[in-house]
């Protein structure tokens, strides 16, 4: 089977790290000129959308539902620190051991020490967004570790030397039959074909033997339960449960933000999350566990707790609420400059409208200063969100925060945005000025008029409107004047 | 009844009859209209862009203009959720006492076209007549910022010898966005592009919506793209009637 | 650090010891004021909205007839049975599933191990012995019939944890009465937070390949359920 057909022209290695990303306008570009890829975006995340919408409107608490899971987050964050100090208390008290990282660097290390300790060269790992914003796998890579993701999609990602794009359905991006050639190649399977049944049992084959032979696992958490210690994992394969019961050791990446106070507050969030996710009423397998059970699972248990940014976020009034996220990805299934672009061209393991607000303020503002502005503001993701993240509010926060921080800069004096910004609020300030201003604009406009009574080309930040769209010319008299000649009359 | 038009900055601009058809459909309606003519801008433009001290000094001179204004009507859903979901912050951050108190008073009284018609007015049947067919984009802000629900197919629905077509995947956002239509040119075009699809499959003669920002994205993009179908201010399709037809249609 | 278990590498080295300080430090700083009025967080607890439905409305049958329809929407085969029965319907799935060698809790009831099969009591299976074993039935704690969940606590009968895992068939005995409408009601029904728990809803399965639903990528591909109808 030939399958040249379907092959694309060579992407660049998708940079999700967002001190070297390209800002996101540029990164979309050649995404936007990848219609396979656009493709395969858009399918996937109509699907969910649907399911999605199907589950939300047969719940008949789905709002009531939403405002105990936003507040049941906020409260945990508003009392962070006493959460976190009982989770320690009670996951130590159960034979877990928990460690503190204060950063990605630090983080990595401890893991790295850990799997020292086990004598470990190889490690199978459930799927973590928080280890992939850590960048664990190529630093233990580096440092002798093979590491197996065992995620059927990050299989895919891995074996395809291809990045996530997604949080949830992290390969969304790549087609069966991009699937077929990647496990084709890497597990040398020359017959295999292209039914989603045969590659997932490919999958399956591949991994069995590595669940039960490598005795140290990482995965990630998706609730830390502080009244009991527990750690919570919602996943659907079934890799999450082999990673959590077969091996010796388990080390667990969590973000300080994920604590809840009590373990019944699962029955809200075990509601929300499988139907904002997948569009399912409940996914496959959710595993709880509280630090060593004798006879059962891994007898070494480890939690990583993990700042790395989140503790600034929380001191920020506005922005705390980004921490309320639970990770469900409705933001990004929802979004349509996502749904355009897909999650490479955010430029981190975070993408999406979530992402756009997450990732610089991780990286304290200091990069990722795009991502902000990669939204219409259409509020979409607000109205999906679980836990109601005010997303559009704190675009707009962190929009205020990048203008401060370039306003004064040197380079801005001739930028066009900043230039037309600044004139525009001079002119709003005085109606003589507006209207000046309307005047002149309605001499100036008439160099670019054509024939047609449409602008079809402006110079400067006006190209960036007419590469696609015409503008009709303006009119011969404004609304006020109309009013103003409409009232002589009358007199 | 009296009402203050805020017609903002950019129907003033670019959409003079918009403005004008406002004002037929009103006074047909017997509201005794009102128009400040120190009125310029919202703000939105600027708090959008992450300018919030000039959107804040813009929004001040907003509510001291309109202080003695009995109703603020403004046919623009885009600035009318500018002022009621960013000027709270805007004053709480920035502003003082006072200000917030007038901020309060003034707040009740705005309205954005179609509320005014449905929910100050009470009327849906508003006389006119606009034989065409006709696709309505429910724009992001009048969706989801003001939810204006089905105020604006109620009015369609009153209006004689109009054909709805409905437009699917209609709470999509067209892409305009503000200043991202040029910070981010190619996304915006690539999302107006879905758009203009779904738009263009209705079969409608005309796209409607309550935002001239929106339509002045699509118009751009269904003149550039020579697709035969023209966008239309909702309160032109409303004031039109047999005697005096909308002006885009002649 | 007193109280952790004596494993090799069990006590966090003296760096996390700085970062846990400073990151406590930074937390406590970063929330400092945002209690919102109340003097303990438990009392801010207490006074979360909770206004959303804890309590089923549907009367006995329908409970159950939604649980039955909603496992079988995640392709679960489900039959019913009354107690005195329940043995024969034990003994007609398993010579259904055509499997032979099927693993079992080490504190499931005996009578359940039927006659004519080769049954591996769990006392202390190896990965291999029961990976071995093409089936496994077991008990459970409670059933949500909202969305088709079976919850599993790990007691002697439902087995550890891995023992629903590596079998590719599993048989899952479910009483009418463990059988709840809405989620909230499984949480009442726990007297004391448990220490393992697996919520399962349908058999593994994935749709990370063009959102195509796959059964069984890792755990069981076929679950079967038997509802014994006890009183309710």
């Amino acid at each position: 089977m030939s399958h040249l057909a379907t092959a694309q022209p060579a992407m660049p290695h998708p940079d999700l790290d967002p001190l070297s990303a390209p800002p996101f306008p540029k990164a979309a570009l050649p995404i936007l000129r990848n219609p396979q890829l656009r493709h395969n975006v858009a399918h996937a995340i109509d699907v969910i959308q649907a399911k999605r919408a199907k589950l939300v409107t047969e719940k008949a608490d789905w709002q009531e539902l939403r405002s105990a899971a936003s507040a049941i987050r906020a409260q945990a964050l508003e009392n962070l620190g006493a959460y976190l100090e009982e989770f320690e208390t009670r996951c130590t008290a159960a034979g877990g051991t928990v460690h503190w990282a204060a950063d990605a660097a630090e983080a990595r290390q401890t893991i790295l020490d850990l799997l020292r300790q086990e004598n470990a060269s190889e490690v199978i790992k459930i799927k973590t967004m928080t280890s992939a914003e850590i960048q664990l796998n190529p630093f233990l890579e580096a440092a002798g570790v093979s590491v197996f993701e065992t995620d059927l999609a990050e299989i895919i990602l891995q074996l395809g030397d291809d990045e996530p794009s997604h949080i949830v359905v992290p390969a969304l991006h790549v087609n069966r039959s991009q699937v077929r050639e990647i496990f084709a190649r890497r597990m040398g399977l020359k017959d295999l074909s292209d039914d989603p049944h045969a590659l997932t049992a490919a999958a399956r084959t591949y991994l069995r033997q590595k669940f039960l032979n490598i005795p140290t696992a990482i995965g990630g958490a998706n609730f830390l339960v502080a009244e009991t210690g527990s750690v919570a994992v919602v996943e659907s394969e079934g890799n999450g449960r082999m990673c959590l019961t077969l091996p010796r050791t388990m080390i667990t990446l969590a973000g300080i933000e994920k604590v809840l106070p009590r373990f019944q507050d699962l029955e809200v969030m075990l509601q929300v999350l499988a139907r904002s996710a997948t569009g399912e009423r409940m996914n496959p397998y959710t595993s709880l566990w509280t630090g060593v059970t004798p006879g059962d699972g891994p007898q070494r248990f480890h939690v990583v707790l993990l700042d790395n940014g989140r503790s600034s976020i929380l001191s920020r009034t506005k922005e705390r609420q980004t921490l309320k996220c639970i990770r469900c990805a409705a933001c990004m299934n929802a979004c349509p400059v996502y749904r355009q672009t897909g999650g490479h061209a955010y430029g981190s393991v975070y993408p999406g409208p979530i992402g756009a607000i997450l990732t610089p303020q991780l990286m304290q503002m200091h990069h990722a200063q795009s991502l902000p502005f990669a939204s219409s503001l259409c509020g979409a993701c607000y109205e999906v969100c679980p836990v109601k993240i005010n997303i559009p509010e704190v675009l707009l926060e962190l929009r205020a925060q990048v203008v401060n921080q370039e306003r004064h800069q040197f380079a801005r004096l001739l930028d066009p945005m900043y230039l037309g910004m600044k004139i525009a609020n001079l002119l709003f300030q005085k109606a003589w000025r507006f209207h000046l201003a309307q005047r002149l604009g309605r001499i100036g406009a008439r160099l670019f008029t054509q024939r047609d009574g449409w602008i079809h080309s402006l110079p400067s930040i006006g190209a960036k409107w007419t590469q696609t769209r015409d503008l009709r010319a303006l009119s011969s008299q404004t609304f006020h004047e109309w009013w103003a000649a409409r009232k002589g009359e009358a007199k | 009844m009296r009402a203050s038009l805020f017609i903002t900055c950019y129907n003033d601009t670019l959409f003079p009859e918009t403005g004008r058809a406002v004002v037929s459909l009103l006074e047909r309606l017997g509201v005794s209209l009102d128009f400040h003519p120190k009125q310029t801008c919202c703000g939105q433009m600027h708090a959008n862009t992450g300018f919030r001290g000039e959107a804040f000094s813009q929004a001040k001179r907003l509510v001291r203009l309109y202080q003695e204004a009995e109703t603020v009507v403004i046919p623009s859903s885009s600035c009318v959720a500018m002022i009621r979901d960013q000027y709270p912050g805007l004053f709480e951050e920035l502003g003082n006492e006072s200000l917030r108190r007038e901020f309060a008073a003034l707040l009740p009284r705005v309205y954005e076209l179609s509320e005014f018609l449905i929910d100050r007015l009470g009327v849906e049947d508003v006389g006119a007549t606009f034989p065409h067919r006709v696709t309505y984009h429910a724009s992001c802000h009048g969706v989801r910022a003001l939810h204006l629900g089905d105020r604006p197919y109620r009015l369609l629905r009153k209006v004689r010898s109009l054909t709805q077509m409905p437009l699917p995947n209609v709470d999509r956002c067209c892409g305009f966005g503000g200043t991202f239509s040029v910070k981010n040119a190619e996304v915006s075009s690539a999302m107006l592009a879905v758009k203009l699809e779904d738009i263009v499959a209705t079969g409608a003669e005309y796209c409607t919506a309550l935002d001239n920002s929106c339509l002045m994205h699509l118009g751009g993009a269904m003149h550039r793209q020579y697709v035969g179908m023209k966008t239309i201010h909702l309160a032109e399709i409303l004031a039109s009637t047999e005697a005096s037809p909308a002006e885009a249609t002649v | 650090m007193s109280a952790t278990v004596s494993t090799p590498g069990s006590t966090p080295g003296p760096a996390s010891g700085q970062s846990r300080k400073r990151i406590l430090d930074r937390v406590r700083s970063a929330t400092h004021g945002s209690g919102h009025g109340f003097a303990e967080p438990a009392d801010a607890y207490a006074a979360l909205p909770r206004t959303y439905v804890r309590r089923g409305t549907l009367t006995a049958e329908a409970r159950l007839a939604l649980m039955i329809e909603r496992l079988r929407e995640y392709d679960a085969e489900v039959i019913e049975c009354t107690p005195a029965n329940l043995v024969a319907s034990i003994a007609a799935q398993l010579t259904a599933s055509g499997k032979h060698t099927f693993a079992a809790p080490e504190g499931l009831n005996s009578d359940w191990l039927v006659p004519g099969f080769d049954w591996k009591a769990d006392h202390r299976l190896t990965t291999a012995e029961i990976e071995q074993a093409e089936g496994v039935v077991t008990a459970c704690f409670c059933g949500v019939a909202d969305s088709g969940t079976i919850v599993l606590h790990h007691s002697p009968a439902e087995g550890r944890r891995v023992l629903t895992l590596l079998p590719d068939w599993y048989l899952c005995i479910l009483r009418a009465s463990q059988v709840v409408e809405t989620l909230p009601e499984y949480f009442d029904r726990c007297t004391q937070p448990p220490v393992l728990v697996t919520w399962i809803s349908g058999p593994s399965a994935t749709a990370d390949i063009e959102m195509t639903r796959i059964k069984g990528v890792h755990g069981p591909r076929f679950l079967h359920v038997i509802l014994v109808r006890d009183e309710i």
